[in-house]
């Protein structure tokens, strides 16, 4: 095992000149180019930069969701590089919670089924998924909204739900893709107040990208990204 | 088991959506469903048919009649063990509505050459000593409520049997068979003395047809060849078949609906085939960023595709399930639709099987299955990001 990889299995997340490009057409765009970042282990991170910088794409490396065309991916001390679809889809159902700027719940599930979805990839009984599905609904304060539909709730409300479906695994990482950009101010404060408390009393790994500084400034640390490459 | 609320739950969302889709594809098992029973109900007569048995009737045409000298010289060919007259009488009972089978037969020697006509030993001694005597099926007589003792009276619509009034008989038997041993007998029919018609139309009348009972099957070809041949030179040419030809050639129309139907069948089953899997197409391209989501949160590409198949299998199970409760009640009303009643109770055995219902569930899963195919390949094909971007 060489140094990096040790080190990349201590920190959270460890992306190594990473590029990525895209193919539009007949046109290759380079989005990430030679992009290098650690993230430590229980920090609260603001990716910011310009639309079209690659923050977005960046996050879904890091998320899984996405493949780099080279370079090294580490989160939660895995390498994504090799991983087939199954083995990646089998890996975000444990290691990584998205947090979506539309929140994207399913609009035919309630609140509690809604969080309760990623569990239904556990091997647990139903009485224990509703239980911790009940669990993450009250630690975001909607306990009393687990019957609710997403029609039935306000915009806050909703990305509290997607919250608590992001953390009802208990991953190690969240990836939020800017969390409060569909949101009103007081909305936005209690979505960063929520995650502030996940990263400093559970410790989790927090990737957040945002436009709006007051978000990032709940953030440790801040990073800028522009064409595709950290400038700060 | 655990997703099954996950795809309900989408039915239901859109259930006029669903509560069309079902409907559709309940029209398709349906139709299905009577045609193969319809089908069913033809090939199943066509097999009751003895192979001991040759119907020998003239050449050119049932409404034709044989002369009766014929019988005798048959029965005296080698190989032929019984011979009876079966001469189909046409009459009618009070309208012609009430249509239903009535022969004339001669009963001593009928009721040796069909031993599933099965009569109880006092009603057959009663039959065989009353000219006017008449057996009936056990189905005609529950259709008519007709008892051993009553009177009817038939009036042939045939003008050789036009006598100037109505033939008066009296029920002397009901008859009834063995299913196990003489499957698709049918209980519909009439049967009488045709020495009593012979009388009264002033013996001018011949034989409808002649039914032969053979001493070994694998002669019915020699046997039916030698009958022939022995009237080749007279004024009534004879054409000789065994029972199942017989009754093959009487239903060849029939058959000939059945494949008509069969394609027009096909094209409906087609038809919702593409409604199915437009509506599924639809469905899946709505939920395209649900679809990312599901895969974000760590469902696999193969979750993703087996619950919209399930959500198609579903549609075509509900479908599959209403058309055939609704082919079972349709079957059950269809003997009782004037003309098209009278037509399908000459076959015995009418209603919708196991098998036919099985079938109708296969084909229904089968097109849900299809149906949904494309649109859950897509989903299993769709990219999260490419998905996501589309919000």
């Amino acid at each position: 095992m060489s140094t990096t990889e040790v080190a990349a299995k201590t920190g959270a997340v460890d992306v190594q000149n990473v590029v990525k490009v895209y193919q539009r057409d007949s046109q290759q765009i380079k989005v990430l180019d030679g992009l290098n970042l650690e993230v430590p282990q229980g920090e609260f991170m603001a990716l910011m930069g310009p639309s079209g910088s690659g923050k977005t794409t960046l996050l879904n490396l890091i998320a899984g969701i996405d493949r780099a065309t080279s370079g090294k991916v580490w989160v939660a001390g895995t390498d994504l590089t090799p991983l087939s679809e199954g083995e990646l889809a089998k890996w975000r159902s444990r290691n990584v919670g998205f947090i979506f700027q539309f929140y994207n719940l399913i609009p035919v599930l309630n609140a509690v089924e809604n969080v309760e979805l990623p569990l239904l990839l556990s091997h647990l009984s139903k009485k224990e998924r509703r239980e911790r599905a009940l669990t993450a609904l009250r630690i975001v304060g909607l306990a009393d909204r687990s019957k609710h539909y997403p029609r039935q709730l306000s915009g806050g409300q909703e990305q509290r739900v997607a919250i608590a479906r992001a953390i009802v695994t208990d991953p190690a990482v969240l990836v939020a893709d800017e969390p409060t950009g569909d949101l009103d101010s007081k909305s936005a404060e209690e979505i960063l107040d929520l995650m502030q408390t996940f990263n400093k009393e559970f410790g989790k790994t927090i990737v957040m990208v945002t436009h709006d500084p007051r978000a990032a400034s709940r953030a440790h640390v801040q990073r800028h990204l522009e064409k595709g490459v950290l400038t700060a | 088991m655990k997703f099954a609320p996950l795809v309900l739950k989408h039915l239901r969302k859109n259930w006029i959506r669903t509560l069309s889709t079902v409907l559709a594809m309940s029209v398709c098992i349906f139709l299905v469903c009577v045609l193969q029973t319809v089908i069913a109900a033809v090939n199943f007569g066509l097999n009751a048919g003895s192979t001991k048995r040759l119907v020998t009737r003239d050449f050119v045409s049932l409404a034709n009649n044989l002369p009766i000298n014929y019988k005798q010289k048959i029965a005296a060919m080698s190989g032929v063990t019984d011979t009876t007259i079966v001469s189909w009488f046409g009459g009618i009972y009070r309208d012609p509505k009430n249509f239903f089978a009535n022969l004339a037969v001669e009963p001593e020697a009928f009721l040796r050459i069909y031993p599933e006509i099965m009569l109880p030993p006092d009603q057959k001694a009663a039959w065989l000593s009353d000219v006017r005597g008449a057996i009936i099926g056990r189905k005609l007589a529950e259709r008519f409520g007709w008892k051993v003792g009553d009177e009817i009276q038939l009036e042939s619509f045939i003008p050789p049997y036009r006598v100037g009034k109505p033939f008066d008989f009296v029920v002397d038997g009901i008859y009834d068979t063995d299913e196990a041993r003489y499957p698709g007998t049918d209980l519909s029919s009439m049967y009488f003395n045709f020495k009593y018609l012979y009388e009264a139309t002033g013996q001018r009348v011949g034989i409808g047809t002649l039914t032969v009972q053979i001493d070994d099957p694998s002669h019915a070809g020699a046997i039916s060849k030698e009958i022939d041949q022995a009237f080749e030179n007279s004024d009534n040419l004879t054409k000789t078949e065994t029972e199942q030809a017989f009754r093959a050639g009487f239903v060849a129309l029939a058959g000939n609906l059945a494949l008509l139907l069969n394609v027009i069948g096909m094209a409906v089953a087609f038809t919702i085939l593409l409604v199915t899997a437009n509506t599924m197409s639809i469905a899946v391209r709505e939920r395209q960023q649900e679809i990312a989501v599901l895969k974000t949160l760590g469902f696999s590409s193969g979750l993703v595709m087996m619950l919209i198949l399930s959500e198609a299998l579903l549609l075509g199970l509900m479908g599959g399930l209403l058309g055939i409760l609704i082919a079972r009640g349709i079957i059950s009303v269809l003997v009782n639709v004037p003309f098209l009643g009278d037509v399908l109770r000459a076959f015995p055995n009418l209603g919708l099987s196991p098998s036919i219902a099985t079938l109708g569930i296969g084909i229904a899963l089968a097109l849900g299955l299809l149906a949904g195919f494309i649109p859950a390949l897509t989903a299993y094909r769709a990219r999260i990001t490419e998905a996501l971007r589309q919000v």
